[in-house]
């Protein structure tokens, strides 16, 4: 009788043990656990850190709770508040995917919206590039910039966003040396006083032919226009091409620049080897005086010459001349006749300034 | 009473035997600590960022087991060092992967770079002989300019391969390669613009 007691206090404890359920670890946990991978893997730390930090920390606080439970005597683990716990951190968790596919979402439009004015801006740039053989400094810069705008490109397809700030100033700064080029070469035509001067000759040269009953030539090297007038009226509009540096004012032989100013025809070649060609008696004496003082100030190689045989001839307008003007064979066959020996051609950088054109750049740019 | 007493002192020591001869396995824990420090410091967050987080993931569920056997009374440190020696074999394994993964990465990178190089040159090759004549003229200008451009950004590969920055470097390469076969493809057509008005 003494021994019963011991012995069925012993088979109760074991019948306990072995029929009492142990209470399972709460699916939440593993859900939890899943979550937190996933949002990882969406960039949490990166787009949502403050958020993310107070998820891992809840996190954290969950499992603290869930290991106390677990290491407790089976028949006296409670999951319920470790369960509640781990549905508030999924709701938490649901919250945090939402703002970090908003936050995603946000920079992926606001990358895209960068990138295209940059490429609107690129776009802008290359096409007053047209206007110019001197473009080489520009045209090398929007290609950088177009190599990282591709590589921007591939960051946000592969949503790296956190990535793209410094590409994007890159891109930024490319595009900023690319105007400054463009404003560099640019910059006599946006001088409001230059376009005026320009302006001034063109009239003058119209006036007179108006005046005289003569026909007159006028040429604008940014337009890339030649104007043919008769008794100051135009009678036709063709298209040119320039040298290399057509757009600078021509100062000594080979500077691949074209004259500005006024000029006559001094001689017409019917068989040029450009088809036909019509010579003008550049240097003037204006530019013999300016090549004088910038050769004293030596702002030209000293060995300089001042050159000549500037022409209007044929070849082509999309041909590269050393400073002559070029136009179409069928072009020339018409201008030929037209004119003579002694025919003025005014010869002008352009007669609208291209500061509205730059400003709406700079503009794009802000 | 003495019975009793006797087996109170057995029982006692039974029960410090089991509380107190279960250590941490601190060893376990600083190795694997170790090895995963050594693994991201060889370059693991880079490349391969993805084993990376489940090293990690399974150091914190061994250090849960460990801290929930911390708390029993009667501790069993043997699943948690099981885990926390098996994090350090996967580490030491990750480690081992990361040099390759690295020297794969560098090759795919001087490879592009290779690439791009035969790139340009061919455009470049195209260049000098495209026909500079009439309707091409400005236009082999304007593709000289952006080839100049794209020989300028190559420079830049080999910058970011020489910071160790490979998937750059491939990608700017890659960029460079199809921008210049672009240039090279635009050549070929000026050249078949002009041999096909002859």
């Amino acid at each position: 009788m003494k021994t019963a007691l011991p012995v069925t206090a012993l088979f109760f404890c074991i019948f306990c043990a072995v029929t009492c359920q142990i209470p399972p670890v709460p699916p939440e946990v593993d859900k939890a656990k899943a979550q937190e991978n996933d949002l990882w893997r969406a960039g949490a730390p990166i787009y949502a850190p403050a958020e993310y930090a107070r998820y891992v920390e809840s996190l954290r606080a969950a499992r603290e709770k869930l290991i106390r439970q677990k290491a407790r005597l089976r028949w006296f683990r409670d999951y319920e508040e470790v369960r509640a716990d781990y549905i508030v951190i999924l709701s938490q968790g649901d919250t945090l995917s939402k703002k970090v596919q908003e936050e995603k979402r946000s920079q992926s439009q606001d990358f895209s919206q960068r990138l295209i004015r940059f490429e609107t801006r690129m776009g802008k740039i290359k096409a007053l590039t047209q206007m110019m053989n001197e473009h080489a400094p520009v045209r090398e810069n929007l290609a950088r910039a177009e190599v990282v705008a591709r590589d921007a490109q591939t960051l946000i397809r592969d949503e790296k966003y956190n990535e793209l700030a410094p590409k994007l100033d890159l891109m930024d700064r490319h595009i900023r040396q690319a105007e400054e080029a463009l404003f560099s070469i640019l910059a006599r035509y946006a001088d409001d006083a230059q376009v005026a001067r320009w302006r001034k000759l063109a009239e003058d040269t119209i006036s007179e032919s108006r005046r005289r009953g003569t026909t007159a030539v006028l040429v604008n090297k940014l337009a890339r226009t030649l104007t043919l007038f008769k008794n100051g009226k135009e009678i036709a509009v063709y298209e040119i091409g320039l040298g290399k540096y057509g757009l600078s004012d021509k100062l000594f032989a080979g500077d691949e620049a074209t004259p500005e100013g006024r000029y006559r025809i001094v001689k017409k070649n019917a068989h040029s080897r450009y088809h036909k060609a019509l010579l003008l008696d550049y240097p003037n004496e204006y530019d013999r005086r300016r090549f004088a003082l910038a050769k004293k100030k030596g702002s030209i190689p000293a060995r300089a010459a001042i050159g000549g045989l500037i022409e209007i001839h044929g070849g082509g307008n999309d041909s590269l001349t050393n400073g002559c003007v070029g136009v179409e064979n069928s072009v020339m066959d018409r201008i030929f006749p037209q004119v003579a020996v002694g025919t003025v051609v005014t010869i002008v950088g352009s007669l609208e300034s291209v500061n509205k054109l730059l400003a709406g750049l700079r503009v794009a740019g802000s | 009473m003495k019975k009793f007493s006797q087996f109170l002192v057995l029982g006692l020591f039974v029960v410090a035997l089991f509380s107190s001869c279960a250590k941490q396995p601190t060893e376990a824990i600083d190795a694997a600590k170790a090895a995963i420090e050594a693994a991201t410091k060889e370059g693991a967050s880079v490349y391969a960022a993805d084993d990376l987080k489940k090293l990690n993931d399974d150091l914190q569920a061994a250090m849960d087991e460990v801290n929930t056997q911390g708390k029993k009374f009667f501790k069993k440190f043997g699943t948690a060092k099981e885990m926390l020696v098996k994090v350090q074999a996967d580490a030491d394994a990750l480690k081992a992967t990361i040099p390759g993964k690295i020297e794969a990465a560098k090759n795919a990178a001087l490879q592009a770079q290779t690439e791009a190089k035969a790139a340009i040159d061919e455009a470049k090759a195209l260049l000098e002989k495209a026909p500079m004549g009439k309707g091409t003229k400005a236009d082999i200008m304007a593709m000289k300019a952006d080839l100049g451009g794209l020989e300028t950004s190559f420079a830049e590969i080999q910058t970011a391969i020489d910071g160790a920055d490979y998937f750059g470097a491939s990608a700017t390469a890659a960029t460079i390669k199809e921008k210049a076969m672009v240039i090279s493809d635009q050549v070929k057509a000026a050249i078949e613009k002009v041999t096909g008005k002859r």
